[in-house]
């Protein structure tokens, strides 16, 4: 826990540093004499600072997640950018060294082409172990995931995503294309994941704030810090290129991202359609930004070369076609992709009219200079395929030695970029351009049973007694009662058994944990079908249910007002409710079903009339001036069937089949 | 020989095209289905993959007549995508959920068949 003075204190000293780096950046970026990527780091430091401004000042804690996770895009981009400065740097000395040295290397390697990677339909699959399902705590582990994806000096960022255990895997709508990759390319994925857990509140008193700065820039600011420091360190974080330069990452009150989970995919990942990959996950079970992720990531990753959505090569040709030595035929040849295309003119390629003449040029073809014609001036080219098993030779010749020149040379670089791209060549994958931003949209989340039944306050089990307890002694029905009311017994330490009693309702534990482990058939059916036919219910699915239905079961038997016969536990708060009501009370529906005729005991009368009331999932609340009494639940009936199926997946001697 | 095997394998996926049969409000499609990562794998109750460890999505039965058998789905098969949707990493619920989408009509799977393969093996093995 850092004093609140140190804390100022090493802030000062930060802001001091980042001025001096900006200082040593924008030397950088004159001498290279580049003031694109001077540009682009001024940007982003003002974006930062937008973003650090934003993440002050917000109240929302979705404000905040965005703000934060635009603060992390921001600090990784510059953090890149600065890697690229550094390199220019090094390779400026560099080459000024080897031009001084006399073996100064092949200036003239052949390189590649360019081409665009595209990467889309990301999905990172949970697997939720089944304890997690029924978890007895009423709020949701909720965290909020987002994708850096880096490929060369370009960083771009998914959509945040919120996960909870209701979602089977985390998916990322975006589609994200680099343009200017090679085919060495490593794209780096990387799985942020920040907690968003109900009590986060980001305007935390001192002693919070502190012990969340002295943790955060001891954790990924740390890190960042101590891999960028390291020279030529490649660390799994997105900042790799041995950045000499240090971007203190500003110390601000707020939700703070952790990675996850990461990946590197490469040319041989590259496939026209969809392929799983291995995820290197970080952090553990202890981490508050844990999830419980499956170890895969599925996506399209899909390349375009340049070479075969550009033209790469154009001019006059002539080519023999036929079989006479002297047919020449004048043509515009165009290289593109797989083929070279053979228009009768140039017009006519550019009104798509179609070529007189295709050749293909692909991995399989052969092409050589043939022996210098008499006749002609310059050597005639020959392209040999094979079609089907037989060979075919095209003879084409260009108008001057240069022109021949500058043709075999196009085909040598095609068939050198082919050997590169490898199977991005064999056909052009397709590339959907991502699609105007669309606003987002909120799907409604699946009918999940325990999402809906997240506990409001106002179903809380201390409210309702507290007001329960209230009405109780405003209607002096203590009096009446004789004693306290049995379900405050509950608090007690051993609750009441009676041979009825134990008949029905195995013992449970004292309150005030009443939402713990209950016993095994539940008692009182909250809507028929929900339930619906399984007995081998394990006690854990009780849980989910929610407070309102359990206490129901959990209240010991009421010996109010009826005759000292004991009546099944689970009628005792349908009992207290009618009789409350009777008095006059109002305000509370029972939306309880008797138990089933396999409990066998009698119903009281009273307790009949109010129970068998609710046929429906209704959770009609009469008397609506009680929040209480909204004790039952609707839900829709994709819930129901999504119920039924956990649950049989659930019982370890099925293996799950699904008829579809 | 083994990576030419392996070759072979992978390209002895069969395109399927089922078209979903309308049934008031719903549409079936005439197969179950069985497997999916969320499974147990210690029940090793999957009678068709050969590796225990597999959590794919494979085809446990075919009604009679249906679409599935029509368009020449066969039990035993291990479906591999569903409209581009990889299955070969997805959770029983969610394999389930990309068949009865209530807008298709038409789901195209690609699948594999152990009798294709062996079909392949055997050819393979006696070159």
């Amino acid at each position: 826990m850092m004093p609140i003075d140190r804390l100022a204190d090493m802030e000062e000293k930060l802001r001091i540093l980042e001025d001096l780096n900006m200082i040593y950046i924008r030397q950088i970026a004159l001498s290279l004499k580049d003031s694109d990527i001077q540009k682009k780091i001024d940007y982003e430091i003002r974006m930062r600072e937008g973003a650090c401004k934003l993440l002050a000042a917000c109240s929302q804690r979705d404000q905040a997640l965005e703000a934060s996770k635009s603060l992390l895009t921001c600090n990784a981009r510059i953090m890149a950018y600065m890697s690229e400065l550094q390199r220019m740097k090094e390779a400026q000395v560099m080459q000024r060294v080897a031009r001084r040295s006399s073996d100064a290397g092949p200036m003239d390697d052949r390189s590649p082409c360019k081409g665009k990677v595209a990467i889309s339909d990301l999905r990172i699959p949970l697997m939720w172990k089944d304890t997690e399902y029924f978890k007895n705590k009423g709020e949701l582990h909720r965290c909020a995931v987002f994708c850096l994806l880096q490929l060369g000096g370009e960083i771009f960022d998914t959509d945040m995503v919120m996960v909870d255990r209701t979602l089977t895997d985390i998916c990322f709508d975006n589609t994200i294309v680099f343009n200017k990759a090679s085919p060495g390319f490593e794209l780096q994925v990387e799985l942020y994941s920040c907690c968003s857990e109900e009590d986060y509140s980001a305007g935390s008193t001192p002693r919070k704030l502190a012990s969340k700065l002295s943790s955060s820039l001891g954790r990924s600011a740390g890190k960042k810090m101590r891999a960028a420091l390291e020279p030529g360190a490649s660390s799994p974080t997105s900042n790799r290129g041995g950045a000499a330069i240090l971007l203190p990452v500003p110390s601000v009150p707020g939700p703070k991202y952790h990675l996850l989970a990461h990946t590197t995919l490469n040319l041989s990942h590259v496939q026209d359609s969809f392929r799983t990959h291995d995820l290197t996950i970080t952090g553990n079970e202890e981490c508050s930004y844990w999830l419980p992720l499956y170890g895969g990531v599925c996506c399209r990753l899909a390349a375009q070369p340049h070479c075969m959505t550009q033209q790469m090569m154009s001019g006059c040709l002539r080519v023999k076609l036929g079989g006479e030595p002297q047919g020449w035929t004048n043509v515009y040849g165009v290289l593109k992709g797989t083929n070279l295309f053979c228009y009768h003119q140039k017009e006519d390629m550019e009104a798509n009219v179609e070529p007189v003449l295709t050749i293909g040029i692909n991995k399989e073809t052969r092409i050589r200079a043939a022996e210098k014609d008499p006749h002609s001036k310059a050597q005639n080219i020959c392209i040999t395929n094979q079609y089907g098993g037989e060979e075919v030779m095209h003879t084409l010749a260009a108008d001057s030695r240069e022109d021949t020149q500058r043709w075999m040379e196009a085909f040598w670089q095609q068939f050198y970029d082919m050997s590169q791209w490898r199977q991005c060549c064999d056909d052009l994958m397709k590339i959907e351009l991502p699609s105007p931003r669309k606003p987002a949209i909120v799907t409604p989340k699946q009918g999940s049973l325990y999402h809906e039944m997240v506990i409001d306050t106002s179903d809380d089990i201390g409210t309702v007694t507290d007001i329960l307890a209230r009405r109780i002694e405003e209607f002096e029905l203590r009096a009446q009662l004789g004693s306290p009311p049995h379900w405050m017994s509950l608090f007690d330490e051993d609750p009441p058994r009676s041979p009825h009693n134990h008949q029905h309702l195995p013992p449970h534990s004292p309150s005030p944990r009443l939402h713990s482990r209950q016993p095994r058939s539940p008692r009182c059916h909250r809507t028929p079908g929900l339930l619906s036919s399984n007995a081998s219910l394990t006690s854990d699915s009780d849980s989910p249910a929610g407070v309102s239905p359990r206490f129901r079961q959990a209240w010991p038997p009421d010996t109010s007002s009826s005759s000292g016969r004991f009546r099944p536990r689970t009628l005792s708060l349908d009992a207290k409710l009618s009789t409350l009501r009777a008095r006059g009370y109002g305000g509370f529906r029972c939306n309880c079903q008797p138990p089933t005729a396999g409990s066998g005991s009698p119903h009281p009368t009273q307790t009949a009339l109010s129970c068998s009331s609710s046929t429906s999932s209704s959770s009609s609340s009469e008397g609506s001036n009680s929040q209480e009494s909204d004790l039952g639940f609707s839900r829709p009936s994709g819930a129901r069937h999504s119920l039924r199926s956990l649950r049989a997946k659930l019982d370890p001697r099925n293996w799950l089949q699904s008829q579809v | 020989y083994n990576s030419a095997v392996l070759f072979f394998l992978s390209v002895f996926q069969q395109r399927i095209e089922i078209h979903k049969l309308r049934d008031g409000d719903n549409l079936i499609l005439g197969f179950s289905i069985g497997g999916g990562i969320d499974q147990d794998s210690n029940s090793s109750q999957n009678p068709f993959s050969e590796d225990k460890t597999d959590k794919g999505i494979y085809v446990t039965r075919v009604s009679k007549g249906g679409p599935a058998e029509v368009a020449g789905l066969r039990m035993g098969d291990k479906i591999m995508q569903v409209n581009g949707w990889d299955m070969t990493m997805v959770t029983h619920d969610q394999a389930r959920k990309k068949l009865t989408k209530k807008n298709e009509d038409v789901v195209r799977l690609l699948v594999t068949r152990k009798s294709l393969e062996n079909a392949v093996r055997q050819s393979m093995m006696q070159h």
